[in-house]
């Protein structure tokens, strides 16, 4: 057959003109660009009405008065309340995620009961209350053979707690370590009484010692609220910020001025700054004032350049701004929000003393105790903490039977969590009521999952650092929980209920009720997102001259660095580890792959003989961590600052095994005179690896 | 030879960020996550794969202790008047044409080739190198304002547009007008929830927004301002050594070539 | 075995051997295919690509490759439309490495975008000011030219041949070649130099950023050169391997020479005006956004050598090679100058591809690094082996060389 150019040419237009008018390409490449839109493993939204439901979201240690938004009812985001007086409109980072928080992969799903070595097996409630009853039956009335922890600094919870175990006849009641604890006796030892408090919004010159005020300790979110109004975007600033610590924080990083001071002279640096006030002429009216001043008189520029490596300038600066500001404020606390003995507070918060600042617009408040729901309920300021009582457990001086662990992880967050994690081995029957699979929760005998804070009632009374007493309190935002968990007050007092105990309330709603009428609070307007706020109570404190006579002096050393735990509130707290929303936020500078990295400055690793990026241990008792080193010129001298909340081996994949848990080399020693445990000016060896 | 021309808009949305009230503390970060649906990543310090539209920097003044100091500074999209990613889009998956000068990310005609990625300074631009996945359960919080993504598009920070819809649409409702919207009225997630007020939003051509007059103030600068991309994120600090670092002074460069200011 | 198949008067190896042969390269081919089927399946997160290198080793590669392959329409120009005519001896080769090059490069991109399915969108949604529309535009046409000016050598297969319909098919495509060919080198130039032009136009780059002419920045132009400067030696450097690894002379050395001093004229066109580009680019551009020319290389994988290499040693070097008639014509220094010349524009690519993107163009942004991983040399060793799998087959069953015969008596 021949083909021509004619024919050719026919056969390629016949070609193309086919192509073209047949269906099957246009429907076909329709159809493509179709499918690759609408895959099925793409999650599709959640539609229905959007509503904003007020909440008190105690995901972070204050607590943040936020809106939970929810589509059709289901919550997915978190915004300020502008009209609540504390918050003022503003969410910490943590409760930013809280919706997301609500499936936390880590969430425990319904009551477990430990069945082996790691393994447990699902029951259900009634034979979870079943079991629990039994186990407490046989302690009642036999002192210190029931013992709870509670890591819940605020709630009712703890007037619940503590007054069914005063109920069982057991004093034992303990908290987990926190600012709160340290600076109620830090007061104690001040001659004074009460929770002290901190008016950041009234004072023009704050001066943070250790207290990482615009980040992690306090009430946050009140305090980067202050900070704002102090410092309107384009204007002139109102007030001052200083911020004498470890690290150069995120506090420092807005700060006017970042004293770099090793953890191991925090008390040493405010004695220094007082002999520099008192000579350039401040005088108190304090009954010990004669005592304190001779006292500071040791702590002279020289010896301060000697204990911190700075020069006299920077007390001279201090001076000039104490002197220009008329509302100074000092506010004390550890770097870390734990573990600083009462006299690293009562040193910073001599300060406050000596220019006349308490009780002052813009200065430190008393907070008189709150009164209580209820009656047999153990008072705030006579709190025992956690680590001094698994300490005693582990020497066998304590022996109870039985243990309630409520939204605390002692297996992890407290110092030498391993010989803490034995301690509680030591004690038959353990119970954890916590939202989360945490590492004490993987050693209890029986875990009762608790509700997500969006999913009960709950309040929080006087979170600390407020200037006045402060009163807040919430309902849950969705109908029923997640997961198949019951409010864990509700059980107890069902149980307190069966042990023949009458608590004055029947459900935790009844007792934050109970609580509320008792402040003086309307509980509709707090659970609709109000505040209650009342006044501080008069009184005066001393210098505590006395007590810090006893403070030990450091000096650095060429073998040990001080050491200097950090926290960031973005990346959990406590009693949260990372939420899976805030991983992203940890810089890669500080956690990179399943490494932690430790800080130092260059003049600090030349001396270790370690370079940026070497593998180190860090070492100190019978603790070892592991870390890489990142050359940070933000760290004070002589000090490695490292990362809480990370080496996690429980919750999930998101934090499970990322870097590794300090709390195991942080050392606990006994304070000088006041018998604390503190572990705030722990030092470690660093090696290469 | 002709670069894109910069669109002018009656509206520009814009951001003023006060770089001496960020904290870093990264509730930006957190927010925007959660209203864009970003899922939570597995290794969320392979900073090289995650998805951040909002990114928190760190900067340094480089000295040694004791005058070390740091700063942070939030990095949205720019929304360029001068984008760089705009003209680049083989399939105009990008845009720059509404009122308000938003720059949109159209996820089903995108077919990931990542030019626009190459183009961007910033880094604004992120790419999903596998499918989202949600923990079980977790997609029972997603937010209705974005849609969930697939793999292989790119996507990046919009000013959370559908606020913008939204607000818009209670405009008209309540008989107010949309295209002049109060100081207020439309706040994307990471300026809503910015604990310190660091981020300001609003639109800066209008005389009523806060921006409006911040941007102008002699403490403002804009990243790399001399590639002539036009961001409409502004930055502001007291501290000089943090303007210096928000553009490159390395040359001094001819004539003409100083720092400019719309 | 299959001697039926062989071309008229050609004698070629068992197929014993030539079985065991294409086993070897399909070892390549499935490997790779492994990786392609995995990438599909799983993602790009699979490879060493990241958020600071949405570019690499398949950007580099095909960059590379098309720039390698552009000795098919610019032999294909010089023979139909200048009619050059002493290029048909090597003309047939320029097709298949092109036809290779080029639909190679698209299965590279298929999986390259992350939604290969959506890839019809640059026709269905262009952009007129994207120069990788123009890109897509051009190269799926090209790609199709080439296919059209492939067909009639395999249709001239000694048995299709035989078939009447078949060969007065070929017969007529291959009257009509001057047409295609002119198409061909049309579309080409504008999608060798929008390939420039994608990196010219990046505002938020500044070292791949120029200013041009109209539309165009100097990119667009340097890299029409330098595709033209390197296509035709490129061709020349595969016949030679295949003559080194079949034992048969293919093509003469004269042809060669003159593939080499096309090349090398153009080349040297192309490093004038390089040379003219990076100076203006170092002192104007550079110090007009506040960068200097230091700034732009870091430590030793991304260090001054690289440029240097590139436009010296494996530019300048080469072209004067190329162009000087006593060293061309000694084939050891030409084909040395050949492979100075391909690295030279391979280098080039690299360089825009992943240099251009590593630099922190914010000051308080850092050097990223940037290396392929196993699934990015898997699937461009598929594409290499693809090559090896299509030449070998050509050169076994269809008459490329016109010279052959007359070249192995």
């Amino acid at each position: 057959m021949g083909l021509d150019r004619r024919g050719f040419v026919k056969i390629v237009m016949g070609g193309v003109a086919g192509t073209l008018f047949t269906p099957v390409i246009w429907q076909g490449l329709d159809d493509t660009s179709i499918w690759s839109q609408n895959w099925g493993w793409i999650p599709r939204l959640n539609k229905g009405e959007v509503k904003a439901t007020s909440a008190l979201s105690k995901l972070c240690p204050a607590g943040c008065a936020v809106k939970v938004k929810t589509v059709g009812g289901l919550p997915f985001a978190v915004v300020g309340n502008k009209d609540n007086t504390m918050s003022k409109g503003g969410v910490c980072p943590v409760c930013a995620g809280g919706a997301q928080l609500m499936y936390s992969p880590a969430r425990v799903k319904s009551p477990m009961k430990k069945v082996g070595e790691g393994k447990y097996e699902a029951i259900k409630w009634e034979d979870a209350e079943a079991l629990l009853l039994e186990k407490l039956t046989p302690l009642k009335g036999q002192e210190g053979k029931i013992a709870a922890i509670s890591g819940d600094e605020t709630g009712t919870a703890n007037e619940v707690l503590s007054a069914l175990l005063a109920g069982l006849g057991s004093s034992a009641f303990y908290v987990m370590p926190g600012e709160m604890f340290t600076a109620g006796k830090g007061v104690k030892l001040m001659g004074g009484s009460g929770q002290p408090g901190f008016d950041i919004e009234g004072a023009d010159l704050v001066l943070m010692v250790g207290a990482d005020a615009l980040d992690s300790w306090g009430t946050t979110v009140a305090n980067q609220k202050a900070f704002a109004a102090a410092r309107p975007t384009g204007k002139e600033a109102a007030a001052q910020y200083v911020y004498a610590g470890p690290i150069l924080n995120n506090t420092a990083s807005v700060c006017d001025k970042f004293v770099p001071v090793p953890p191991t002279a925090t008390a040493a640096f405010c004695l220094a700054l007082a002999n520099a006030l008192i000579n350039a002429g401040a005088v108190s009216s304090a009954s010990d004032f004669a005592e304190y001043k001779a006292l500071a008189a040791k702590f002279t520029a020289e010896e301060f350049e000697k204990t911190t490596g700075l020069k006299p300038e920077v007390l001279a600066d201090l001076v000039a701004r104490f002197k220009a500001a008329k509302a100074p404020l000092v506010i004390a606390g550890a770097s870390f929000g734990q573990g600083a003995g009462a006299l690293d507070f009562v040193a910073a918060a001599s300060l406050n003393v000596l220019l006349g600042r308490v009780g002052q617009k813009g200065g430190m408040t008393l907070l008189p105790a709150a009164p209580k729901a209820i009656a047999t309920a153990t008072d705030r300021e006579n709190a025992k903490d956690a680590a001094s009582f698994l300490a005693s457990v582990a020497t066998g001086k304590a022996t109870p039977g039985a243990l309630l662990i409520y939204e605390a992880n002692p297996a992890f967050a407290l110092p030498q969590p391993a010989e803490m994690a034995k301690a509680m081995g030591n004690i038959a029957f353990k119970v954890s009521f916590s939202t989360y699979m945490d590492e004490t929760a993987a050693l209890a005998d029986l875990i009762l999952p608790a509700p997500h804070p969006y999913e009960r009632y709950d309040d929080a009374m006087n979170p600390y650092g407020v200037a006045k007493p402060t009163y807040l309190a919430g309902k849950p935002v969705v109908a029923k929980p997640v997961m198949d968990c019951k409010d864990p007050m509700d059980v107890l007092l069902a149980a307190a209920g069966k042990l023949g105990l009458s608590l004055g309330a029947e459900t935790y709603a009844d007792a934050v009720k109970a609580k509320a009428k008792a402040v003086g609070a309307d509980f509709d307007a707090l659970a609709a997102g109000g505040a209650w706020t009342g006044e501080p109570k008069s009184g005066s404190l001393n210098l505590g001259a006395a007590a810090l006579a006893k403070a030990p002096s450091a000096k650095l050393d060429d073998k040990t660095v001080a050491f200097a735990p950090v926290t960031k509130l973005a990346y959990g707290t406590a009693n949260l580890a990372t939420p899976p929303a805030n991983t992203l936020v940890v810089r890669d500078t500080e956690l990179l792959g399943k490494d932690l990295f430790v800080q130092m400055n260059a003049a600090t690793a030349k001396k270790l003989g370690v370079a940026n990026g070497a593998k180190v241990k860090l070492t100190a008792g019978s603790g070892e961590v592991k870390a890489l080193v990142h050359v940070n010129e933000g760290v004070a001298a002589g000090t490695a600052a490292m990362l809480l909340g990370f080496g996690h081996s429980a919750w999930d994949e998101y934090t499970k095994g990322k870097g590794d848990n300090i709390y195991k080399i942080l050392t606990v020693s006994d304070e000088a005179g006041t018998g604390l445990k503190v572990w705030a000016g722990s030092t470690v060896t660093v090696a290469k690896i | 030879m002709s670069h894109g021309a910069q669109k002018e808009f009656k509206v520009t949305w814009g951001m003023v960020i006060d770089l001496d009230k960020c904290t870093g503390c990264g509730a930006c970060m957190t927010a925007c996550q959660v209203e864009n649906n970003i899922a939570p990543m597995l290794d969320a310090s392979n900073k090289m794969r995650t998805l951040s539209w909002m990114l928190v920097f760190e900067m340094s003044n480089k000295k040694a202790a004791p005058e070390a100091e740091i700063a942070y500074l939030p990095r949205p999209c720019m929304q360029c008047g001068n984008p760089a990613c705009v003209p680049v889009c083989p399939v105009v998956a990008t845009e720059k044409n509404e009122e308000g000068g938003i720059v949109s990310q159209i996820y089903p005609r995108c077919i990931g080739c990542r030019y626009c990625m190459a183009a961007c300074p910033y880094h604004a631009r992120y790419f999903n190198w596998e499918d989202p996945i949600f923990p079980k359960g977790m997609e029972k919080a997603l937010s209705p304002n974005t849609s969930a993504r697939p793999r292989g598009v790119v996507e990046k920070c919009n000013f959370c547009h559908t606020r913008l819809m939204k607000a818009k649409d209670k405009a008209r409702q309540e008989g107010g007008n949309p295209e002049a919207l109060a100081d207020g009225a439309y706040m994307p997630a990471c300026s809503e929830v910015c604990p310190t007020g660091a981020i300001t939003f609003g639109d800066l051509k209008n005389p009523e927004h806060k921006v409006y007059e911040l941007a102008k103030s002699e403490h403002a600068f804009r990243l790399l301002e001399k590639l002539g991309l036009a961001p409409q994120v502004y930055y502001m600090s007291k501290r000089e050594w943090v303007r210096k670092l928000g553009d490159n002074y390395a040359a001094a460069g001819k004539a003409g070539a100083e720092k400019k200011h719309s | 075995m299959d001697r039926a198949l062989f071309p008229d008067g050609v004698e070629r190896c068992s197929f014993g051997k030539f079985s065991v042969w294409m086993m070897f390269i399909m070892a390549f081919f499935l490997f790779g295919l492994f990786a392609m089927l995995l990438i599909f399946a799983k993602g790009i997160v699979v490879t060493g690509l990241d958020n600071y290198f949405g570019f690499g080793l398949w950007i580099t590669f095909d960059l590379a490759v098309i720039a390698l392959g552009a000795g098919a329409f610019f032999t294909g120009f010089l023979k139909y439309i200048l009619k050059i005519d002493q290029l048909k001896n090597i003309i047939n080769l320029t097709v298949i490495v092109g036809f290779i090059c080029y639909s190679g490069a698209m299965l590279v991109l298929t999986m390259d975008i992350g939604q290969p399915i959506r890839a019809w969108f640059g026709y269905w949604h262009p952009n007129v000011h994207s120069m990788l529309t123009e890109v897509i535009f051009c190269i799926t046409c090209y790609c199709l030219v080439l296919v059209i000016e492939f067909v009639p050598l395999v249709l001239e297969q000694k048995q299709l041949n035989k078939i009447p319909f078949l060969h007065h098919l070929a017969h007529n495509m291959h009257v009509n070649m001057a047409l295609f060919a002119g198409i061909g080198a049309f579309l080409s130039t504008f999608h060798q130099g929008s390939l420039g032009g994608m990196y010219g136009v990046l505002i938020g780059r500044p070292y791949a950023f120029r200013d041009g002419f109209f539309i165009w920045p100097w990119t667009f132009f340097l890299f029409v050169l330098s595709a033209v400067g390197c296509g035709p030696i490129f061709t020349v450097l595969v016949c030679t391997f295949m003559e080194k690894l079949t034992g048969r002379k293919l093509v003469d050395f004269k042809t060669k020479a003159l593939m080499g001093k096309i090349a090398g004229t153009m080349l040297t066109v192309y490093i004038f005006f390089k040379l003219l580009d990076t100076w203006a680019w170092a002192n104007n551009y550079l110090p007009s956004v506040g960068m200097t020319f230091d700034q732009m290389f870091y430590g030793i994988i991304y260090g001054k050598w690289l440029m240097f290499t590139e436009i010296i040693l494996c530019g300048l070097a080469p072209a004067i090679m190329l162009i000087t008639p006593s060293i061309r014509n000694n084939p050891t220094l030409l084909y040395t100058a050949g492979i100075l010349d391909c690295i030279g524009v391979t280098l080039n690519r690299y360089l825009f591809t992943v240099q251009a993107i590593a630099i922190p163009v914010l000051p308080f942004d850092n050097w990223q690094f940037y290396a392929p991983n196993w699934a990015e040399w898997a699937t461009s060793g598929m594409i290499v082996a693809y090559g090896f799998l299509v030449m070998s087959l050509s050169y076994r069953y269809l008459p490329v060389f016109p010279q052959e015969r007359s070249l192995n008596k």
